[in-house]
């Protein structure tokens, strides 16, 4: 942050005005984050014995394993849903007019709007007994006694995917939005067929934001504590439960901070795929 | 100064702004800081031992700070020296936690004017309890007709897929664990019987809750019929016309001593045990027996009334009678294992 130099470099640029937030990141992300190392390698809840212990306990468990798979796999499942229920809305936005967009943007914000509490209550009552689902469906005839849709791995994937929607429709409006409309035009005046255009032009090239939306939708879906453990109820384990109880009831804050980092380490896995596709397809796109 | 577990736990900053400005920690002058629980908890204390704690001591300054009794105790962890808590409300099995890290300061019995009126399960030296809370039976009368009078209703056919149970993250799932493992035959130290148990209840099983406050969310949507609950959850449910009613199983109410400490090292001692001294007087305690709190008394002086009187006991006899207090202690010692257990076992 020393004074600039008289013959000042124009193409680079001070780091001074990052300084504040990458502070703020150093004390309350980067060393919290190192003080949850640091207690991860204790083989002790009183942290006095150093150890791999606690990462040993959890990957030799078949138990602790499967709870981090069916939580990865929840986010797949959940950012399947959101890409194929997003990317028609996406793409309608961007061929409608200005007033049906600003429309479609409300229905894709206003879960933005309220909170996470609120909507998953909201779920709760569509998904019950006698929630509306079951409700409508009984007095059609359709089934006799009520499904059971509320504490279903079914349940979580639906609620979570409504919850997580705008996470991924809004970088694909915008993705969608950057093509120029007059290539889809150009293909199919050379003889390509609408499903063929979408394929060969519409789909490379909008997916740096399918990538941003997956990344954003994924990430989001499996730390969603409220929604997972509100729907999914209390046998159902994903690993933000399975910390809370580790660090919260049982006050093992050792194996706790290795479940946080074992967990994280899984998830920068994914997010990274996600990266390495996004700067494939940028090459795809480009050509 | 010695860094254990807990002082790493709190930020970087706050440990270099404690070292670099001891001053800054000292608070010299703040008021008693009274860390009660969330919800209706709060309301409670704040609507009838507050006032009644500032009338007795000179309109003395006390802030609630409500937190759950896990941050009580990081909270406390992360300042040993001059915590910011003055006054802690725990549960029995955090009660023991905070009580084996060192957190709480002997109650002053022989100064205490109301200790010695408590009933015997309430006099506990580290910290007496001026409350209990009450786990019993909780069903929905408009779809159930005859009460249930026993743990072992929940597992009738007719029944089926109308139960809902807790996972054991509460003391509530925890403790009915307990009583269940009891009802078979087993105990604290024999919680075999209680795992057959639930997997026998399966069927029968509608939901297993994340928390107990799931479970009402759960009888409003009429997922389910009947639960173990908590007495003064279910007043509240009640009050807010959901069809809810409770009662006292025959094999015994399982109680749980909501247990009051002062902090070690507060600055407060003084007023922390003046606020203590007030929860336990008949005074406080009887007007919290009445609606909308039904918090059930400790003081022996308090005549039983109301509610509390008709559904779970007439006098402290009966009181005692009728409730269970199950041995904590042991519970801790295996509860990780039992969680353990539970999430592998319990799928439905």
């Amino acid at each position: 942050m020393g004074a600039a130099p008289a013959s000042r470099d124009v193409t680079s640029y001070g780091m001074g005005l990052a300084a504040p937030l990458a502070l703020f990141f150093l004390v309350f992300f980067v060393a919290p984050l190192l003080q949850l190392l640091w207690l991860s390698l204790h083989n002790d809840t009183a942290a006095l014995h150093w150890g791999l212990g606690q990462y040993l306990h959890f990957l030799t468990d078949p138990f602790s394993l499967s709870v981090l798979g069916s939580t990865l796999l929840l986010g797949a499942e959940v950012t399947a849903v959101c890409l194929v229920l997003g990317f028609p809305i996406a793409w309608l936005y961007q061929r409608v007019g200005p007033r049906l967009q600003t429309i479609i943007i409300l229905i894709v914000l206003l879960p933005l709007l309220t909170s996470v509490v609120v909507r998953t209550f909201a779920w709760i009552v569509i998904l019950g007994r006698q929630g509306i689902i079951n409700a409508t469906l009984q007095s059609l005839g359709i089934i006799d006694t009520p499904l059971k849709l509320l504490y279903t791995q079914f349940g979580v994937v639906i609620a979570l995917a409504q919850v997580q929607m705008p996470l991924m429709t809004l970088p694909l409006i915008t993705a969608l939005g950057r093509i120029d409309p007059n290539l889809d035009d150009a293909s199919c005046s050379l003889g390509a067929g609408s499903w063929r255009s979408f394929f060969k032009i519409t789909l490379p090239l909008s997916l740096p934001g399918v990538i941003a939306g997956c990344t954003l939708t994924y990430a989001a879906a499996i730390t969603a504590f409220i929604t997972q453990s509100l729907i999914g109820g209390g046998q159902m384990l994903f690993m933000p439960m399975y910390l809370y109880q580790q660090a919260s009831t049982l006050q093992n804050w050792p194996f706790a901070s290795a479940i946080s980092i074992i967990f994280l380490l899984a998830v920068l896995a994914v997010v990274s795929v996600f990266t390495t596709l996004g700067r494939m397809s940028r090459g795809y796109g480009g050509a | 100064m010695i860094l254990n577990r807990r002082s790493l736990m709190t930020t970087a900053l706050t440990l270099g702004a404690m070292k670099a400005f001891p001053g800054l920690s000292y608070a010299q002058a703040r008021p008693l800081v009274f860390a009660t629980f969330t919800g209706s908890w709060e309301e409670a204390h704040k609507a009838v031992l507050v006032p009644a704690f500032r009338k007795a001591n000179a309109d003395a300054a006390i802030v609630l700070d409500p937190m759950l009794s896990v941050d009580q105790i990081a909270k406390v962890n992360a300042a040993k020296a001059n915590p910011p808590i003055d006054v802690m409300l725990h549960d029995p099995g955090p009660a023991l936690v905070a009580i084996g890290q060192d957190l709480a300061e002997p109650y002053p019995v022989e100064k205490s004017a109301y200790y010695k009126d408590l009933i015997a399960e309430a006099q506990e030296p580290m910290g007496p309890a001026p409350f209990f809370q009450v786990v019993g039976l909780t069903y929905n009368p408009e779809a159930i007709k005859t009460p249930p009078t026993s743990w072992a209703d929940l597992w009738k056919p007719e029944f089926k897929g109308r139960v809902g149970i807790t996972n054991l993250n509460s003391t509530l799932g925890t403790g009915w664990l307990v009583e269940i493992a009891k009802m078979r035959g087993g105990s604290e130290a024999n919680i075999d019987p209680a795992f057959k148990a639930i997997e026998e209840l399966k069927p029968n099983l509608a939901a297993v809750a994340a928390n107990p406050g799931a479970l009402a969310t759960l009888f409003q949507q009429g997922q389910i019929d009947i639960s173990p609950g908590n007495f003064n959850a279910i007043q509240i449910l009640k009050a807010r016309g959901v069809p809810v009613e409770f009662v006292a199983p025959k094999e015994g109410a399982i109680a749980f001593k909501t247990t009051i400490h002062i902090v070690k090292n507060s600055p407060n001692r003084e007023l922390a045990f003046k606020l203590i001294e007030a929860s336990l007087t008949p005074e406080v305690q009887t007007t919290l027996m009445n609606p909308p709190y039904l918090i059930v008394p400790t003081n022996s002086k308090v005549t039983m009334g109301g509610e509390i009187a008709r559904v779970l006991a007439k006098d402290t006899a009966e009181l005692k009678q009728k409730f269970v207090f199950q041995d904590w202690k042991k519970i801790n010692e295996q509860r990780s294992a039992w969680i353990e257990r539970f999430n592998r076992e319990i799928k439905i």
